[in-house]
């Protein structure tokens, strides 16, 4: 399943982002927004910084015992009355919702936002079923039926106008509603009630799964996860291996400050902790309840430099710090999770070949790792990436060559001297008042948009002899 | 250490540096043998190739009481990078290490090490300061630079609006997606016009080739010039 | 799909030939998580009054709305005023017995129709039935099992006579407390979430614990704040200042 969008080359598609005006001033406002929501959110909460570090420890001593917490989870769901099934390929885990889903004669599924469903491309496989899939977090649901992919982890719908907003609901919906968010929001609730009201089937991710308890948790804002885990008859939730934690107590410490992190809130509207199907005594909730433990990549980082990318909590909090994040937007990036940490997970997921390009999409300024709250070094990482990309040799041979070359040059201060007196040469037909402009070849990705400084006519160790 | 931009682009804040340090009674040598850092290389993934660099450099440097550096990028390299990059070969890992703990930015050195926060320059007008990416985040400094700045008499300083966002320089970055990187750079000089400075000063050439290539380019009336020069007394605004 | 003990086999093969990136420890766990329990409950039992301030000014932050009265017996006089100003006319509540009052007579005195779950009917009618009302409801009533004062949150457990939709359907939710419920962090919270876990036959459980923080939100079109997106336009709080 792969995405049309990736037969252009990133460069152009980032480019393309960066000429979309609208695109260009949706990013700024709203980046701009989730950031100084967090900071002031962050600003008020002196345990803020402790608890980041605790995040981070939790997360690691998970791994280190990884399989112990899933088979304790496990066995905790299916105590209760939950199924737990075993995905290691997204394939699989299709095949194990299809499978449900024919099984138990369900025409219809409502779906609250879950990136891993993204990540296996399950509403296509849904729909080629003969399943009806319904996106109830607005945003996600505005995405569905403009037949688009997310641009942003927790906000989809950010690169839509709000007239954009209103043109598509008209259209599919059939009325004439205004640009008016209020109006909208209202339209979608009207428009879902009834989807969550009539659906044969919720699906959801997980943002946690407490293992002592068996529990699955969701942290949401809308009301629609607790819809989709309530009103339907069958709950499938689909959950990266990942997302284990020990206890109840380790719960406590990621909801101090993941809603902090996302959206400068000190808690989302709604913490939701399923722990089974519908218990006895119980009027309403789902008859069942199916976790799907996905792998699809990710048991395969846990000895990898990759490592900490399995922290990640998904809150988009370094999307909205990252200078080309904000500059180009999530759809550029061509895969389900755009901006820093998307890339680490693109590689996690799809292998490094598929992040050949992508892994250069970075300053490497490090805005990200100030915000993880889970303080994942993206940075290091990006870097150990780029190295396996040579080691792999799946940077292009052209480029190997050129940097093998470059450090031929710093090895020998005789070769470093030859070849600045070689630039001065070379440049002087392109200097003009002072400055390097229209230079030919890799220097033109430069001077098309930036002057250069010339080489010095009298470098600095030239110049050393009459300091000295 | 004078780094690879500053020999070959910069020449004027390396001697910058040189009569400042010794106008604060600094005794400076300058060993010949040297070229870069080797960060070029360590960022873009070519670990092999930079440990060899990062070898060459600690030996060159081996006997120096201190190690001062006009740039936050490579002071970060030597600090941070070099004892991981050498850590197969324990001679050269200690003598990494050892090299790290002697390596300090400009304005670290001079306040951390010399002391000193006030400078008698004849550098006058009202400045903006840019937060390079590695000294703010790498090595955790946003004050000495400033302190510095205000230290001098006739400099004015008024705060860069978003200091702490990147310029887009990245290294490679800035030729491997160069619409990208001037795309950042335009939000950073729109910030940099809005304070109505006449100068930007920074702490790493990287920095100052984005900023003031672009400054440039637009005809700006900003001039980017580096610490050392403002604190030299140098490239009035 | 992949049998369970291959997939385990798999991560563990992979754990095993990692070290771990530095030495972790996981959250401390109460080792007696009902004796914990109960030390927080005897401390709250003196600290209350400052926690309900503190729930007051965070639970209006996220554009609650708090009530106070003096006894349960005054509490649906509230309920109908705020069913007045809004022209509703239909309440679906919470089993009396885990309400701990019954308004409906006094609600049905003022007009309203006052549908309660009906503790002990589990059927598929039962079920069909209830969903209309709850849907056809403007206003639903719960108490709470906790309430955060750290965050303005209000903590409900399902289970049976406290159905799911009460808290969820209705464009308006009411929440009745007392000052027993009230915790002030959320490391407490988690202290009770152990104690409850803990106890493995724990009567009128149900399976789903909500932390409830404000009415339903999204800022999905351009950034803009909206609420009742799905869930409730608008939570009340009412605290029963008798004991």
């Amino acid at each position: 399943m792969s995405d049309p969008a990736l037969r252009t080359p990133f460069p152009e598609r980032a480019g393309a982002a960066l000429k979309d005006a609208f695109l260009q001033e949706a990013l700024t406002i709203a980046t701009t927004k989730f950031i100084d929501l967090r900071r002031e959110s962050f600003a008020g909460f002196p345990q803020g910084e402790a608890l980041r570090d605790r995040a981070r420890a939790i997360k690691e001593a998970t791994l280190q015992r990884l399989d112990a917490h899933l088979e304790r989870l496990a066995d905790n769901v299916e105590r209760l009355g939950g199924v737990v099934h075993w995905a290691t390929t997204a394939d699989e885990a299709r095949e194990i919702v299809l499978r449900l889903a024919r099984e138990r004669g369900v025409r219809m599924a409502v779906k609250s936002k879950s990136m891993a469903t993204e990540e296996i491309d399950l509403n296509e496989a849904l729909e080629h079923a003969g399943v009806t899939p319904v996106e109830t977090d607005l945003g996600e649901y505005i995405i569905q039926l403009a037949h688009e992919k997310p641009s942003h982890i927790i906000a989809p719908a950010i690169h839509k106008t709000r007239g954009q907003v209103a043109e598509l609901f008209s259209r599919e919906l059939r009325g004439e509603f205004p640009a008016d968010p209020e109006v909208l929001t209202a339209v979608a609730r009207r428009a879902l009630r009834e989807k969550f009201l009539q659906a044969d089937m919720g699906i959801t991710g997980a943002n946690f799964a407490v293992a002592e308890t068996g529990t699955v948790v969701l942290v949401t804002n809308e009301g629609n996860g607790r819809m989709v885990t309530s009103l339907p008859r069958i709950h499938v939730a689909l959950m990266g291996i990942e997302k284990v934690i020990p206890s109840m107590s380790d719960l406590v410490v990621f909801l101090a400050i993941l809603a902090r992190s996302a959206t400068g809130q000190k808690l989302s509207s709604y913490t939701t902790l399923v722990r089974g199907p519908r218990r006895a005594g119980e009027l309403e909730g789902p008859e069942e309840l199916h976790l799907i433990l996905l792998d699809n990549g990710r048991s395969r980082q846990i000895a990898s430099t990759l490592r900490e990318a399995l922290y990640c909590l998904r809150c988009g909090a370094c999307l909205n710090v990252c200078p080309v994040y904000r500059q180009i937007g999530g759809h550029a990036y061509g895969h389900t999770y755009p901006g820093p940490i998307g890339i680490l997970l693109t590689a996690m997921l799809k292998g490094n070949e598929s992040v050949r390009e992508l892994a250069h999409a970075s300053t490497l300024c490090g805005a990200c790792k100030d915000v993880c709250p889970v303080r994942i070094d993206i940075p290091r990482m990006l870097i150990e990436l780029r190295e396996h990309l040579d080691r792999e040799k799946i940077a292009p041979w052209s480029e190997r060559v050129a940097f093998r070359a470059f450090r031929r040059l710093l090895m020998s201060e005789t070769a470093f001297r030859a070849s600045t007196r070689a630039g001065r040469l070379l440049q002087t037909p392109f200097v003009r008042g002072g400055r390097l402009r229209g230079l030919p070849l890799l220097f033109a990705r430069w001077t098309r948009t930036r002057d250069l400084p010339p080489v010095a006519s009298r470098t600095f160790r030239e110049r050393w002899k009459d300091l000295r | 250490m004078i780094t690879c931009l500053g020999d070959v682009f910069f020449p004027e804040v390396g001697v910058a540096m040189v009569r400042l340090l010794r106008g604060l009674g600094v005794e400076l040598d300058f060993p010949e043998a040297q070229t870069c850092c080797g960060m070029p290389l360590f960022n873009s993934g070519y670990h092999h190739d930079a440990a060899e660099v990062a070898a060459r450099t600690v030996k060159l440097f081996e006997r120096a009481e201190h190690v001062v550096v006009p740039s936050g990028s490579c002071a970060w390299m030597v600090k941070a990078e070099y004892p991981g990059l050498l850590k197969h070969d324990p001679a050269l890992r200690a003598a990494a290490e050892s090299l790290a703990r002697r390596t300090r930015e400009l304005s670290q050195f001079i306040v951390e090490v010399l002391g000193i926060t006030r400078i008698e320059s004849s550098f006058a007008g009202k400045v903006t300061y840019h937060d390079s990416c590695h000294l703010l985040r790498g090595l955790g400094e946003s004050s000495s630079p400033r302190v510095l700045l205000r230290g001098v008499p006739g400099v004015e300083l008024v705060e860069l609006p978003g200091a702490d966002q990147c310029c887009g320089f990245g290294g490679s970055f800035s030729v491997r997606l160069p619409e990208v990187s001037s795309a950042i750079l335009d939000k950073k000089l729109a910030n940099v016009e809005s304070t109505g400075a006449r100068c930007l000063v920074a702490c790493d050439a990287g920095c100052l080739m984005q900023m003031g290539g672009g400054l440039t380019r637009r005809g700006s009336r900003v001039k980017a010039v580096h610490l050392a020069q403002v604190l030299a007394g140098e490239g009035d605004a | 799909m992949t049998a369970r003990a291959d997939f385990l086999a798999r991560i563990r093969r992979e754990v095993a030939k990692a070290p771990g990136q530095f030495a972790a420890a996981t959250a401390p766990r109460p080792a007696h998580p009902s004796a914990a329990a109960d030390a927080i409950r005897r401390e709250l039992a003196e600290r209350w009054p400052q926690a309900l301030d503190r729930f007051r000014e965070e639970f209006e932050r996220v554009a609650g709305v708090f009530h106070r009265v003096p006894t349960l017996a005054a509490v649906p006089a509230v309920i109908a005023a705020i069913a007045r100003e809004r022209g509703a006319g239909r309440v679906v509540t919470w089993d009396p017995g885990a309400l701990g009052f019954d308004p409906a007579p006094a609600l049905a005195r003022e007009g309203l129709a006052v549908a309660a779950v009906p503790a002990g009917e589990e059927d598929e009618a039962a079920r069909e039935r209830h969903r209309a009302e709850a849907a056809a409801a403007q206003i639903g009533v719960t108490g709470a099992d906790f309430v955060l004062a750290e965050t303005g949150t209000l903590i409900l457990r399902s289970g049976a006579g406290r159905p799911r939709s009460t808290s969820l359907l209705p464009d308006v939710h009411v929440a009745v407390f007392g000052r027993d419920r009230l915790l002030e962090t959320l490391e407490q919270v988690g202290v009770m979430l152990e104690a409850i876990h803990a106890d493995a036959d724990q009567p009128t459980s149900g399976a789903m614990i909500n932390f409830i923080t404000g009415p339903s939100r999204t800022a999905d079109i351009e950034l803009t704040l909206t609420r009742g997106v799905h869930g409730p336009k608008e939570v009340h709080a009412i605290f029963v200042e008798a004991p």
